[in-house]
Order: C-alpha cells, then structure tokens, then sequence
C-alpha cells in the first residue's frame, strides 16, 4: 500500500522529523495546559502543551500563543500534530476557543487524510481537549459554568467496549455522534474502534448495537453474519474414522504410559546416565513413543541408532511388541 | 537518486537472463501448448523442459510432480484446500501462528467451516516446539502446513525433522511447506532430506522470475482434489492454459539461483550481517528479531523501541531506499505484524520494526549507505517521541510501564 498522503502532510512530516524552524517539536516546561491521548499500545500516543499569555482579571481570557508536541506515531499522526499546534498559534485562540479546532479541521488543513489515518487526527483533537481541561483546573476555569462540554475524564468509566483500544462505551458514543460515523469501517477509521481483533463488532452491546442505537436500526439492510458465529462448536469430538494404530492395547492409556516410564527408568535410563546421558518422553500416542535423548547423547551421531535399537528394543519386550520409538 | 531496493521478501526484480528466457514465448512461439498443430508442440515442449528442470533441481522423482500455478498464494490454496477435500473424513489441521496470511487465512476459512485447526505458537526468537508439535498431532488429523522460512523475520523452521515426525506417526497425514522465502535461498532436496514432504509451494518472483507464476509440488500418491478446474491441463490437477513465457522464465531463475546460490547466499549474508551489526552499534535499544534462530542468510528485521515504523520507511523512501516494516500503520489494518507479537516482541518496539532484504544484485554500496542514513532516521523520529529523552539518548524512565490504557 503506498503513501496517499497531501504535499502538505508530507512536507509537514519532513519539517518536523528534521526539526526545521517553526515547526512545534517539544514539550513546554511548566506549560499551563499539558494533554495526552494514545499510548505506545495502540500504535500512537501525543504529548501536547502550551503557554498561554495570562489574562490579568479573567483567566478565561488567556490567549495561547506556543504549543508543541510529542508523538509516537506514523507520518500523517506527526504532520496532524503539527498541523494542530500550527492552527491553535495562528489563531490566536483562547483556550475555550481553541476546542473549536475539530478532527475535521486539521484533515482539511493537511488537504485531506487517508481514510484509514482518520484516527491521526482525532488523537489531535482529543490531546488538544485533554489540555484545555488542564489549564481549566491550573486556572480555577469552571468550564461546566461557561456551558463547555468536556468529556476527558470520561475515557477512565463506562464499559470497554474495544478492548483492543481500551476504548470505553461512552467515548465511543459520543465519536458517533460527534463524528457522525453510521457504520464499523467509518468507526475503526475515525477512531480504531473493532480495527484490530474485530470481536467487538457484531456482540450484544458491540459497536454495530452502539450504531443501531444511535441512528436506529436501518431494517432493510443487509446485516453481516460474521463469520465466527459460523466456527463449529468447540470441543466438539470429531470421530476419526480411519484408525491408525495397532489394534486396541489391552492397558488403558494411563496404565500403559505408566508401564513405559517405569521400563526406561528401570532399564533404559540407568545405561543412558553411565555415559552422561538422558532420556526425555516427549509425548505417547496409542503405541507410539516420541522421546528426545539428553545430556551428553543430545545431538551425538549415534543418538537416534541408540533410540531405536535400545529402547525400542526394551520397550518392546518389557511393554508391547507394537511399539515403536520415534525420535524428536 | 539511484534506488536501494531492500526489499526483496515481497518481491524481486526480474534477472536479465530470466527476461531474454521469455521473450520468444510472447510474439513468435505464442502458441497453446494444448492445440494440434505442429508450432504448438514446440510450445509444450518447452512447458515440459522446464517442468524437468525444475524437477531436476527440487530434487523430485518425476516431472508430473510439479504443477504450475499462478502464484505462491494459489499453490498454497490448492495444497491446503485440496487435502482437505480429498480426505474427508479427517477434520484437524496443524499449522503455526506466523504462516504468510495465505496459508494462515486459508486455515482460518477452515476453521469456519468446522476443522479443528492447532495453530502451534512460537517463542521469542520465533522457533517451533518439536515437543509441542508431537502433541498436536491427532488420529483425525489430516494436513500439517508449516512455512519453511519465514516472510517476516526469515526465521527457518526444521521442516525436515517436522515432516519426519508427521510421517513416523501416520503416513496418511498430508505434509505441505510453503516455502516462497526459501527455493532458491537455502537448499531444498524433495528426494533427500525433505523426502517426507508431500507438498510444497512456490513463487517465481521472490526469486527474480517475473510475478504470476508459481508451482506446487505435489508428491506421486498424495491424496489431494484439484482447486482450479475446467481444464485438462496439468493432467487435470490444475486448468487454466499454461503460461508458456513465464513458465520458461520460472525454470530459468530456479536454474540461475541454483548455479549460483552458495556463493550468491554467502555474499548476501555477508552484507545483511554488516548491516545487522552496524544497526546495533549506532542505534540504542534496537534488537534483531530472530537473531538467535535458524535464519535467511538476506533477512533482517529489527525493532526500534519508541520509534514508529512507519515514518521511519517514509523517510527511507525520502532517501531513495525501499523496505518494509510490521508496524500497524503500514498494513492497512490497525493491527501490527501478526508474526511479531506471535515471537512477544515488547509493545514499545512491536510498531518499529523494520525488514530489509537483500538479493544477489544488493551492493555494499547499498549497505554503506543505509548505514549511513538509518540511524539519523530513528533519531529524528525518537526526537519526536512522547516516550525517549533527547537529553541522556534513553528511553524515559516511565516510558512502556503504563498501562494498556487510552
């Protein structure tokens, strides 16, 4: 799959990994508003902060006027990173303000994303909240009092939903809506919700319940079985037909490994250990005895003549003359 | 900027000789090896030349065990799905966790419809149990599929003492290997030390023969039904006209590749091992992926912690040089490399890996110049990142310990 990325993106990348001036790598010591979102987990994680230029009166009158970031991530997370502190300085936003910076808004300022790198810019867009209810709670702002809707701290309750993410039932709610994501595909790429193991879709109170309940239930379209649902039912025995081994043994499984591990140790084991060797039994199948030689024997050349004529021999006439040693 | 290919697991560039091979076969002898005209047995002549030579070289016992195919992906569809149809009383299938996807979601689809599959893990330099392997084998089981190198990591696995087992336990259980990374890498001997394997895959264009050929061989008294049908060719095993150019062109490379390969192999381990050990020097906290195992002499795979692989390839490319990474952002899923975190590799460098791969026509220029440019690649990105500190050149104190939480 190649890069379907804008001039924009790539350029903003390639300034940002060289470090070129005016570009916003870093982290601002002692910052008024510190966020964070992603984690090295999911595949990207962003550090944003800034500086405001503080109101003398009315805190809820900073102006930001520096913000940087840290992230781990791909090409188009760290030109969206860029893309975001870029915007928010340009505007010369207060904090309040600069929530209106949407996803949306920085996939059109890199001219378009890949829909499958949606999710670069909404890890941005959430950073970006993180920190504005930073600096709220540094500057004593009651947001809720001014009517602005934050939801950071919501990620820590609720059900999780994608476990894979860690992503919980009433974030994800809210992205739907916000986001207006009306199936799974457009869900993973916004959010990477049900993107890596996938069980998530399709069980009660998964994310197509979550969709249906948001949007209501689209009767007429086709739903998905997924495919696991069509998986037999485990532990179910499946009765091999063909039977390959010698007729029935007389001794019951248990009592017939028994009588092997007693005729090595007593036989076979004590010639094995004079010369440094040992004797390991892998695993018994009917008449069929998987040993590994040890010790000195490993790996010498005789090693499996010395299994099959030695204990294959003994086991033979102290056990079964059906059976047969194999070497592992 | 001259270009570096590194990336010759996912696919080669066509050698100048394999390309004259094939030329006739496009405007002059062009005919259908099935029509009955004389210009046409030359062109079935030449499908049976190279199905000889190929024989020859894969050490089989007779030509008509070698089916031509379209591609790796099909030969092994064909192997898995034809084995399964053709002993259906048998419903368990033993394969492994790192397979390529077109074994391991074949497995998959069987499992959908009701086998049983094992899909037997590896440890953290990749390699197999034997002990693991042994238990998993069942009365009802039917097919054992085990890659013989790996894509990813170029890890090889003991598919002779694997298939040995398989037969010393039941004759009857079908052995298939794919073995796309390795024909024509490591040496593959069908009449001696794979003499247990029924069945083992191939493609033409990790070995420098153009993309949409392939072959199976399918060992004589294997029981196994045909994928592709609606033809008579490949004495009904598989329809579909030949594809008399490429096929010439596939014996032509598994030729060059065999002339050549020890000192070809011993060149190119030279160069992927220079690099290895320079990427370890230059770079903190890097670690080789499958160091410790068994491995393709062209194959290097390496995790850099804290880093993102994809923008580390976006910067080779910037640089004129192609390879390939199992980060999630790469793959066009959000999950990373199925064969990486199947070895455990640790969270903060399962993103970052990267693959080179190297071929016969890989220079030391290329490696010197990789040399030089990867390392300021990661230290740009780790410059970046939220989890390394620029100051010490370490990895942050609190960096990887949190939780897997958003």
């Amino acid at each position: 799959m190649a890069w379907e990325y804008s001039e924009k993106t790539k350029q903003l990348f390639m300034a940002a990994v060289h470090g070129e001036p005016g570009t916003h790598l870093g982290e601002i010591e002692d910052p008024d508003g510190f966020g964070e979102h992603g984690s090295i987990v999911c595949g990207d994680a962003m550090r944003f902060t800034f500086r405001v230029k503080r109101h003398p009166t009315d805190p809820a009158q900073d102006v930001i006027v520096e913000a940087k970031y840290l992230t781990f991530g791909c090409t188009s997370a760290i030109a969206a990173s860029e893309a975001l502190c870029i915007m928010i300085e340009e505007g010369g936003y207060t904090p309040i303000q600069a929530l209106k910076v949407q996803n949306s808004d920085i996939v059109k300022f890199l001219g378009g994303l890949p829909d499958q790198k949606i999710h670069c810019s909404v890890m941005g867009a959430e950073a970006l909240e993180s920190a504005v209810f930073n600096w709220a709670q540094r500057r004593g702002v009651d947001l809720e009092k001014l009517g602005v809707d934050i939801h950071a701290e919501e990620q820590a309750e609720g059900r999780i939903v994608c476990k894979c993410f860690s992503l919980s039932e009433p974030y994800i709610r809210r992205k739907i809506k916000e986001l207006n994501l009306r199936t799974i595909p457009e869900t993973t790429n916004a959010i990477k919700a049900g993107g890596a193991c996938m069980s998530c879709h399709h069980v009660p109170g998964g994310l197509q319940d979550i969709l249906d309940d948001t949007w209501g239930k689209d009767k007429d379209s086709l739903r998905i079985v997924p495919a696991t649902n069509l998986r037999s039912v485990p532990g179910r025995l499946v009765e091999p037909v063909e039977s390959r081994s010698p007729e029935q043994l007389s001794l019951s499984p248990y009592q017939f490994s028994k009588k092997v591990e007693k005729a090595i140790d007593q036989y076979v084991r004590p010639l094995l250990v004079k010369d440094g060797g040992d004797l390991e039994i892998v695993d018994i199948k009917d008449a069929l005895i998987y040993c590994r030689l040890g010790g000195a024997c490993a790996g010498c050349a005789g090693a499996n003549q010395t299994l099959k004529m030695m204990v294959e021999r003994t086991l033979k006439d102290m056990v079964d003359q059906r059976i047969r040693v194999i070497a592992v | 900027m001259r270009t570096i290919y590194a990336d010759n697991n996912a696919t080669t560039q066509v050698a100048p000789e394999v390309y004259e091979a094939m030329i006739p076969f496009f405007t002059v002898d062009y005919f259908n090896p099935s029509s009955m005209y004389d210009p046409a047995r030359g062109t079935a002549n030449v499908v049976a030349d190279a199905r000889k030579r190929i024989a020859r070289r894969l050490g089989a016992a007779d030509p008509k065990e070698i089916l031509f195919t379209s591609c790796a992906t099909e030969s092994n569809n064909t192997a898995i799905l034809g084995a399964a149809k053709a002993n259906p009383n048998r419903r368990h299938v033993i394969t492994t966790a790192v397979e390529h996807p077109a074994v391991l979601e074949v497995c998959k689809d069987l499992q959908r419809s009701g086998y049983d599959v094992t899909f037997l893990p590896v440890d953290g330099e990749g390699n197999l149990s034997l002990s693991a392997f042994v238990r998993a084998l069942r009365p009802d089981t039917l097919l054992v599929t085990v890659m013989h190198a790996n894509n990813e990591t170029g890890v090889v696995f003991p598919v002779e003492q694997l298939s040995r087992l398989t037969k010393e336990t039941d004759p009857a259980i079908v052995f298939h290997t794919d073995a796309t990374q390795s024909v024509g890498k490591l040496p593959v001997d069908l009449g001696g030390e794979f003499r247990h394997v029924d069945l083992l895959s191939f493609s033409g264009h990790k070995l420098h023969a153009p993309k949409g050929v392939g072959a199976l061989y399918v060992r004589r008294g294997t029981r196994m039904k045909p994928f592709m049908i609606g033809g008579h060719q490949e004495e009904s095993r598989r329809a579909g006209t030949e594809n008399v150019p490429y096929i010439a062109g596939l014996a032509r490379a598994l030729d060059l590749a065999e002339e050549n390969r020890e000192a070809d192999e011993a060149r190119i381990a030279r160069l992927r091992d220079r690099l290895e050990q320079a990427i370890e020097q230059r770079i903190p906290c890097v670690q080789v992926n499958g160091k410790h195992a068994p491995r393709l002499p062209n194959t290097l795979n390496v995790s850099c912690h804290y880093v993102e692989g994809e923008g580390m390839l976006y910067q080779l490319s910037a640089e004129g040089i192609c390879a390939s990474s199992g980060s999630a952002c790469t793959s066009g899923s959000l999950e990373p490399s199925h064969v990486l975190i199947a070895l455990g590799i640790p969270f903060t460098a399962v993103h970052g890996s990267v693959r080179f791969s190297f071929s016969r026509y890989n220079t030391e220029e290329d490696v010197d110049r990789i040399i030089k440019v990867f390392p300021q690649i990661v230290a740009n990105l780790r410059k970046l990142s939220p989890y390394w500190d620029n100051e010490k050149n370490v990895p942050r104190p609190n960096a990887g310990q949190e939780s897997r939480s958003t």
